[in-house]
Parts: structure tokens; sequence; C-alpha cells
């Protein structure tokens, strides 16, 4: 059997295996109810890939990319990391030992620095603790991969506008040189003239240092630009997964499909015309066969019933829905 | 017309100096038209939807400009004069995240009904917020929840049908759909393109997305600095930008049929010190020395489009 891209044994950083995670809402006031924010969800990141992971909000993306690195323990299924040829079980190896390898970019810049710091010493800081080696040769290398100006490292953070900050947080996160990163809607906060700069950046830094990446975010042309393959994530399920270009030109999946209509592009002769969108506005769970049968079209009559697994449906392009 | 913005200047005193958020704008608005204000944040298009409202918050004033609705300027009445006759019965605002506008603790109906009793509604109360719910389309039955009972997309309705509860001539949406994902945010779309043609309503729509301003509006303001740089009807705006920066921002958004964005490098300049002559100067590709020196008046072209850059 021809192994799909993606999967190929030996090549990968991070191994997601039959993942779940549950949540518990309510107890006190209300009866409570178990969220499953991510439900049996396997894939891989290869070595020096980036992986876009794309969805609503809720639909689990920013817990997958948390649990991958070891902020968030699994539920059901585990999580592996594979750096040198050795496997290490995230969910339950010590934070320490997976810290080594791994870092976070967050969305917001504004809160996830601390402003009166020196940017001398936010890069500095996760160095020193690390015991590491030449600490000014290797800020001043992480500071031109974003390209930030050196002179900025005596500044404080709070003098630094959005995109500077946003740099000096990627900064932060391949200063100590990661083989993988999670960046969680890196750009969604900033101003449409700046997203470019910071998605070269990202791929910069993964040419210069060999850095795998999970890229979330809500915006498509983002993850399509930046990213080698994509997965669509819907309420904790992983819905479709394929190369980029793939994903965007033929998608399967009725929701992918539907995302990538409804996704707003320039045209003005649009102003008097309603856009047609053929799926429901509002989420709603149902309690077993696909997760996205009450919203979607298609739905038949077996879709309310059983869920549908993923499969290669052409090489590396992956679908979890009964019309295939 | 419906509203004209003379000469706006609203600055905020704060201790760093004298912010110049909005600086000399002037903007029409035309009965049943969608106008669209558009940015990057620090642009002022947020700022001038508040000075309309006669909302700008502290330690924002404002300080010089005419806004006349119907030819009337409101920016001379009274406080209580234009909180009894234009504030939300003439001109309405959705407020960027009004999604979380409500209080979690009464109702949607009752918070509704509250707007209505403290304007003076005549009629009957339950049956008007279920007209309202029904021009946003949503089922009546939901304005008997609490709104951490909806979902965002809702409770952006939800609070759509609040602005809309003394029939407004103008509706300003400060960014209505951000924080929404996508499919909810087409969905507020066709309803804001709907209650513009059933009820004839103008809207003013601010935002940074310009790919999704680009499906609703007429005619749209590029804002920069505080500045207006260009003004026209959306097909020139979009299709053949003259201005520098419109050109660079399109450029700039995310679309799926592009494979790269480009970004414009540089960032806004500190609106405490504006550059002298035109605030794009250190960011513009063709600046040449008199762009330095003095500001670019507006010129207006044959296709309704209005530039203020020194190219032309």
């Amino acid at each position: 059997m021809r192994l799909p891209a993606g999967s190929i044994e030996e090549d990968y950083i991070v191994k997601v295996d039959k993942l779940s995670v549950y949540f518990t809402k309510g107890g006190m006031f209300s009866k409570k109810v178990l969220i499953k924010a991510i439900d049996n969800v396997s894939l891989r990141i290869k070595n020096r890939e980036i992986l876009g992971v794309v969805g609503e909000s809720g639909s689990g993306k920013t817990t997958l990319g948390r649990t991958t690195i070891g902020l968030q323990k699994p539920t059901y299924g585990n999580v592996y990391l594979k750096v040198d040829g050795k496997e290490i079980n995230v969910g339950k190896s010590p934070l320490k030992k997976v810290n080594k390898y791994v870092q976070m970019i967050y969305q917001d810049p504004y809160s996830s620095i601390d402003p009166i710091m020196r940017v001398y010493d936010v890069l500095a800081m996760p160095l020193k603790y690390r015991k590491e080696k030449d600490i000014e040769a290797r800020i001043e290398e992480a500071m031109r991969l974003v390209d930030l100006p050196l002179e900025l490292l005596e500044n404080r953070v709070y003098q630094l506008s959005g995109g500077q900050r946003q740099r000096l947080s990627i900064a932060r996160a391949i200063a100590v040189n990661p083989r993988y990163v999670v960046a969680d809607e890196p750009t969604t906060m900033l101003d449409a003239s700046l997203k470019g700069e910071i998605l070269k950046i990202i791929k910069d830094a993964r040419e210069a240092k060999n850095i795998s990446f999970m890229l979330i975010t809500h915006e498509l042309p983002i993850a399509k630009i930046i990213s080698d393959r994509i997965s669509v994530l819907y309420l904790g399920k992983l819905v479709e997964l394929g190369r980029s270009d793939e994903i965007i030109k033929n998608p399967l999946h009725p929701y992918t499909q539907a995302l990538i209509d409804a996704y707003p592009t320039i045209n003005p002769e649009l102003k008097d015309k309603i856009k047609e969108i053929k799926i429901k506005p509002d989420i709603v769970r149902p309690e077993k066969g696909c997760v996205f049968a009450p919203r979607c079209p298609f739905a038949m009559p077996k879709c309310k019933e059983r869920e549908p697994e993923l499969k290669e449906v052409s090489q590396g392009h992956y679908v979890a829905c009964w019309l295939y | 017309m419906l509203l004209e913005v003379k000469n706006l200047k609203i600055y905020f005193y704060t201790k760093r100096g004298v912010v110049k958020a909005v600086d000399s704008v002037n903007l029409n608005v035309d009965k049943g038209e969608i106008v669209g204000l558009a940015g990057e944040s620090g642009s002022g298009k947020s700022t001038i939807g508040y000075g309309i409202m006669r909302l700008v918050p502290f330690p924002g004033k404002i300080v010089d400009g005419q806004v006349l609705f119907k030819g009337e300027d409101i920016l001379k009445m009274d406080e209580d004069t234009f909180r009894k006759n234009y504030r939300w019965k003439k001109i309405a605002m959705v407020f960027q995240g009004s999604m979380s506008g409500f209080t979690p603790v009464f109702k949607i109906k009752d918070q509704i009904i509250e707007v209505l009793k403290l304007h003076g509604w005549n009629g009957d109360y339950e049956e008007r917020v279920r007209e309202l719910f029904k021009m946003v389309n949503m089922d009546p039955i939901l304005a008997d929840k609490y709104p951490h009972e909806l979902s965002g997309g809702q409770k952006q309705r939800a609070f759509i049908a609040m602005a809309l509860a003394l029939n407004p001539e103008l509706l300003i949406a400060d960014e209505p759909t951000t924080a929404l994902d996508v499919i909810v945010q087409e969905n507020i779309l066709n309803l804001l393109k709907r209650l513009r043609k059933d009820l004839g309503i103008s809207i003013i729509f601010i935002t940074h997305d310009l790919a999704l301003l680009s499906e609703i509006s007429d005619r749209d303001y590029i804002l920069y600095a505080g500045k207006v740089m260009e003004s026209g009807p959306s097909e020139v705006i979009f299709k053949r930008p003259r201005h520098p920066y419109t050109q660079a921002l399109i450029e700039s958004i995310a679309t799926l049929d592009k494979d790269v964005i480009k970004g414009i490098p540089g960032s806004m300049p500190d609106l405490s010190n504006p550059p002298t002559g035109c605030r794009f100067n250190t960011r513009c590709p063709f600046a040449k020395d008199i762009c330095f020196k003095e500001e670019p008046k507006m010129k207006i072209f044959s296709d309704g489009d209005e530039v203020a850059c020194w190219l032309y």
C-alpha cells in the first residue's frame, strides 16, 4: 500500500493519535454538560511543515494546538513529539522535558508580553532559563530574523507598535531554537498592512531554523498562503485534510465548501445582491451522527445516524463525509 | 443629503499631547445609501462614528466642524434636544463588540422595551419587539432569552434589532461583523442590505475589512491617520483606486485568490505629532519633496473619485 502524503512513518515531528479532549461545563446551577472540544482526531505534522488548522470559533483549534505542546492533557488518545529519532509522549511527560522543543505564539501581542519589560530581557530570559550560551548572538539572530532593528533592544515593550510586538513574540519563540511552534492566530489582531510581513517572517523562520509550525487561524486566505497542508476542524472533529491548494481549489466537505463560498472577495458588484449562503448560520451540536448534519445542505438519513470516518479520497486528501 | 459632515475635527487631550484623531474630515451620506468608512486601527474611523452620535469618549473633544442632519447642525444643539430627538431616534449605532453590549441579567426583550419606553414609543411594546425580531430574521421566541443563551451572531442581530427600535434614518455600524465567523458575517451583511432595501435606511459601515466592505457599500471613504485619503464610488475605490495608500491597502487584503499578500512597510505616524505635508509620506513609495512640505488638497475626478495626493 502506498503511504499517503503526510503520514510517512518516519518523517514527522508531531503525531496526534486518536486524541480527544473533553471539558465539563456547568454543574453549579445548571446540569453538567460534557463538551467534546476535540473528538477522536488523528494527524501528523511533518518535519519543516507548516500545517494550517482552520475552523470557526468553538471548533477546537486552540485546544488542539495547546494539547500538542502539553498545555492541555488529553482525555483519551496520545500526542507524540519525535525529536532526534526519539518519541516523547507529550501528555505523559513532565512539561520541562517537552518545553525544550516547543514554543507558542499567541494571538494578542498586547497581552502576551509584559509591557514594562525591556525588549532585551524578553528575549534573554528564556535563554538564561535554559542556561544557553552566546545569549547576545542568539538575540541578535532572532531580532534579524523578525526584521526588528537592534536599537529597539533597550526599549520597553510598551513603546513598540502592535506589529513590532508581534514580531517580538515570534522572536521570543524562535530564539530558543524550538523544533515545533504553535502559532495561534498570529495575524488576527494585526492590521491588513502588517499581516503579510508576519507571514513572511514565519516562513523565513522555518527556512532558517528548520522549525515545524501549527498555524491556527480562522482566516482561510492566511492558511492558504502560508501552510503546506490545511486541516479543517468542525466542532472538535477533523472533517477535511489535504494540501493547501487542493483544499481551496477542490474542497470536498460541504462545510469547507461553505466556508470558501462565504469568504469575502473584492467584489463591488455584490452590493445590491444577497449572497446566497447554503448552510444555516447557527451551530447545532447533534446527539449522534455526523456533527455537521444539522447544518448540511446535503444531509441524508444516514448522516443523522452514523458518523462518517476520515478517509482518503485522492492522494493525501482526506475527508470525513458520507458523500464520498 | 441626509448627513453632511463638514471639516470635522476631533482631538484627544492626553498627557502626551493633543492627538488629532480626526482632522478636517468631510463626508456625506445620502438617503438609502450605504457608505463605508475604512482604514487601519488609529485611522479615526470609529471616532467619526462616535462624533456623529455625540459620544466621543473622554479625553476627546469635538473641536471644530459641522454635522448637518437634514440641514440641521446637530453639534450646535444642547444635549437634551439631541438626546430626545436625534440619538437612537434618528441616528442609531451598532457598536464594536456590541454583542457583549447587553446586560447579562435581563432578558433581551426587556432591554429593547426599555429603549422603547425611554423614548416614548406609542404602541404595544411586546408587538414591536416581535416585529423587530422578524426584521432581523430571528425567531421572536428568542427575545425571551437572556443574552448568554444566544450565539454571537444571534446577539449581534438582536443588537441591530435594538438599534432599529425607533425607526432611525441613519444606522452607524461600527465593525458589526468583527469577531464573528465568516458564515455569520455574510449573514449580517445580507441582513443590512435587506434592511436598506426594505426600510430605505442609510448605513455608515465602519470596518477594517476591505473585502467585506466591497460587498456592501455604494461609496467609501478611505481614512489614514485622521484624514480622508480618497473617497468615491465602490467600483472606483476597489477596482481603480488612485491613492497609493488605497492601492497598497487593497493589495494587502488576504483573499483566497492570492498566493502572496504584500504588506505596507512602516507604521502609522504619531498623531500627537503628525508629519508635515501628507500624513502618508512616511510610508508612501511615491513620496516626493512636496509631499513632505505641503498637504495635498482633494482633487475631484469625473468618475466621482476624490483623492488627496500630489501625484494627481
